[in-house]
């Protein structure tokens, strides 16, 4: 997942963005302002986008207001230090999904991190399954027909991201866009051996296939009808 | 002090007034009165006489003796009288009365006199007549000279002079009354713009501000002033009132956005296990987070302290010799210039002195030298100035820094506010220290100005009341007035 962090003070940047890499393994772009947060929002496919209110040359209102209004759907955090209701409603109503009042603890940030994209991914339980894959978003653990299967991060993450759309084709570039953060052009080579890998880790016990590459186009998660939950 | 009510002194102040001329008017009635009634009532006396002294002189005596008769005589009933001739002989008495021997001999000369006779007040005339004798054919008339005292009660005179001046006082009474009752209601409506204006202005609080002077008061040119005195200071209040608002949310947010990066900077250690190195680099960037905490909380009540301070001497305000204490900061400072290769020249005047706190003084200058070193690059150099005009010191910071831009420029010595936010991070501001300056240019009754032009440099002008020179004490720099760097 690539989440994109647009907050001023470069302290509480540093913590956050190193929260949500080192919890839940996510690719976090940082931007210092609104304006250079724009235009990575607007420029790049991200998972959740975590906005600080105060921020230099476009606040967070107004980059909200653009993106909501450019028809951006990626979820929102907003992390704010003002405390008033008023503006609170202000903000869900401008198209905000959450929020979190500073000073708020970093446990609880990749909780509702991660709430967002399994919602804004249709997903409302923490638990992912398709056939016979299950596999747990807070524990970040995968079995397969009930075994456990022990994944390295980037495959888990791989996996994650194809669980939240089973069936749909998901392009190689559009696994790196959001599994790695801007650097991801860098990464492309290594991407074909983490999901060789991923496959063979996940087919070992089962006789029936579960990810399926089509030339050109991408990877796609094999779903049985039956299996459909 | 027990409030009173200006309508009730008005009305009290008239109503006095109109009574001590109400008083006046009745007295000078009752004199008025008394003096028309009493000439007419001489005129009566004096005609009754005249008709008395006719009845003498028509009064025939076949002797020709003077004599009164009496059978033609018409005059009221209460009236007394006596008639005498020459010779003392009493020719007649009215039957009320026992003579003229009861009253006094001053009274017997000509004119009005008042008497008093069985307990009546009267009103007497003496009146010297002559009856003319004529003894008919032995010819040659012979004059007898008669003396006529002629008296009448004055009880009735008495009477419409009191009736004339009871009825000036019950006018003037109920005219009183009428003034009272007509000034009350008179006052109550003419009082009423103010009492609208002071609903307006009870209507005022700190959430709503908004102050609509009714339009009467507007119109009154008694309240005008003090409606436009209510308004500039509602204007005054709101304003300061928002700032001291926004101060205290900027504050807050400054200060959650503090506490955020430590707890986030312990929450991170614990997110996952880490070496012992790990938690050791986490654990100075605790306190680094820490220490930065501990500095905007520190000039938050810097801030608060330069703005509440008082300035008298008993304060600690001194005469400061401007050149001595730039000497001071600049040797502060002088390892912190050297490391950035910025050189500091200070040309100042020996004898210029300024009234500030000791404290405030080396605050102000050390953030202005701080400000300017942290702006400089490399072999640039930081200039300090200063020269007296008329009771005007004036101190010029300049330097050769990457200066402010345009848009910056105006908000600068707002709270908090950082002209860039990347170049702040990395010399650590915390938004406050120009505030701080001006407030304790402000609070000694001085300017401070910044003129700056992006990548020349920047300028800043100290404008400071020149001190008399009495108790010139160096400064001293105490580690607590020196702003972290």
């Amino acid at each position: 997942m690539r989440v994109l962090l647009i907050e001023d003070e470069n302290r509480l940047a540093e913590n956050v963005a190193a929260a949500l890499r080192e919890g839940p393994g996510f690719a976090v772009d940082l931007a210092e302002d609104g304006q250079v947060g724009l235009y990575l929002a607007q420029d790049h496919c991200y998972d959740l986008i975590v906005l600080d209110l105060m921020l230099p040359k476009i606040d967070g209102v107004g980059v909200l207001r653009k993106l909501r209004a450019g028809g951006d759907h990626t979820p929102v955090l907003i992390l704010t230090a003002q405390g008033e209701k008023r503006s609170i409603i202000e903000l869900l109503n401008t198209g905000a999904d959450d929020y979190l009042s500073k000073p708020f603890d970093l446990g609880e940030l990749i909780a509702r991190a991660k709430a967002l994209i399994r919602r804004g991914k249709g997903a409302a339980h923490p638990t992912l399954s398709a056939s016979d894959i299950e596999i747990n978003t807070l524990e970040q653990t995968v079995s397969r027909a009930g075994q456990m299967i022990d994944l390295s991060p980037m495959e888990y993450r791989i996996l994650e991201y194809l669980m939240h759309r089973p069936r749909a084709v998901v392009s190689k570039r559009e696994l790196l866009e959001h599994l790695y953060d801007y650097n991801w052009e860098h990464h492309s080579n290594v991407i074909e051996a983490h999901v060789s890998n991923l496959r063979k880790k996940l087919d070992a016990s089962s006789d029936q296939p579960s990810i399926e590459t089509l030339r050109g186009r991408g990877y796609r998660l094999i779903v049985q009808r039956t299996g459909l939950t | 002090m027990k409030p009173y009510s200006i309508a009730r002194r008005l009305i009290t102040t008239v109503l006095m007034v109109e009574l001590v001329s109400a008083v006046c008017v009745t007295a000078m009635a009752w004199y008025y009165e008394q003096h028309s009634h009493f000439r007419s009532f001489d005129v009566l006396l004096r005609g009754r006489a005249d008709s008395l002294l006719g009845s003498v002189q028509d009064a025939e005596d076949p002797e020709d003796n003077v004599m009164l008769d009496k059978s033609d005589l018409n005059v009221p009933a209460e009236d007394i009288y006596e008639v005498w001739d020459e010779k003392g002989r009493l020719l007649g008495r009215s039957s009320n009365w026992i003579g003229s021997s009861q009253t006094a001999k001053a009274e017997r000369v000509d004119g009005y006199h008042n008497v008093n006779v069985n307990g009546k007040r009267y009103r007497s005339l003496l009146l010297h007549g002559l009856r003319i004798v004529d003894p008919g054919d032995r010819g040659g008339g012979v004059p007898h000279h008669v003396t006529i005292i002629y008296g009448s009660p004055t009880e009735r005179v008495w009477g419409s002079v009191a009736r004339a001046v009871k009825f000036y006082a019950a006018a003037s009474l109920l005219l009183l009354l009428v003034t009272g009752l007509v000034m009350a209601w008179l006052l109550h409506r003419g009082m009423a713009p103010l009492r609208a204006l002071a609903e307006a202005a009870s209507g005022v609080s700190v959430n709503a501000w908004r102050f609509n002077p009714p339009e009467e008061a507007c119109a009154t040119e008694e309240l005008a002033p003090l409606v436009g005195a209510l308004e500039s200071t509602l204007r005054r209040l709101e304003h300061s009132f928002f700032q001291q608002r926004r101060f205290v949310s900027d504050a807050g947010h400054e200060l959650k956005t503090a506490v955020a990066v430590v707890k986030s900077s312990v929450q991170l250690l614990g997110i996952k296990p880490r070496t012992a190195t790990e938690y050791q680099s986490g654990l100075d960037r605790v306190e680094a987070d820490c220490g930065r905490m501990e500095e905007i909380v520190a000039k938050m009540l810097t801030l608060a302290r330069v703005e509440s301070a008082d300035t008298t001497p008993e304060a600690g305000v001194r005469s400061i010799n401007i050149s001595e204490s730039w000497r001071l900061v600049a040797e502060q400072f002088s390892s912190m210039a050297e490391l950035r290769g910025v050189t500091v020249e200070l040309s100042l005047p020996k004898s210029l002195y300024v009234s500030l706190r000791t404290e405030d003084c080396s605050l102000l200058f050390s953030n202005l030298l701080l400000n300017a070193l942290q702006h400089n690059g490399r072999g640039t150099k930081v200039t300090v100035s200063a020269k007296a005009e008329d009771d005007i010191v004036e101190i010029l910071v300049e330097d050769e820094g990457d200066g402010i831009s345009a848009e910056a420029l105006p908000h600068i010595f707002e709270r908090f506010y950082r002209g860039d936010p990347s170049r702040n991070r990395n010399t650590g501001g915390t938004g406050l220290g120009l505030s701080i300056c001006k407030a304790i240019v402000d609070a000694a009754s001085g300017k401070i100005a910044i003129q700056s032009i992006l990548g020349v440099g920047t300028k800043v002008l100290l404008s400071l009341p020149a001190a008399r020179v009495q108790d010139s004490n160096p400064i001293e720099l105490t580690y607590e007035s020196l702003p972290r760097i």
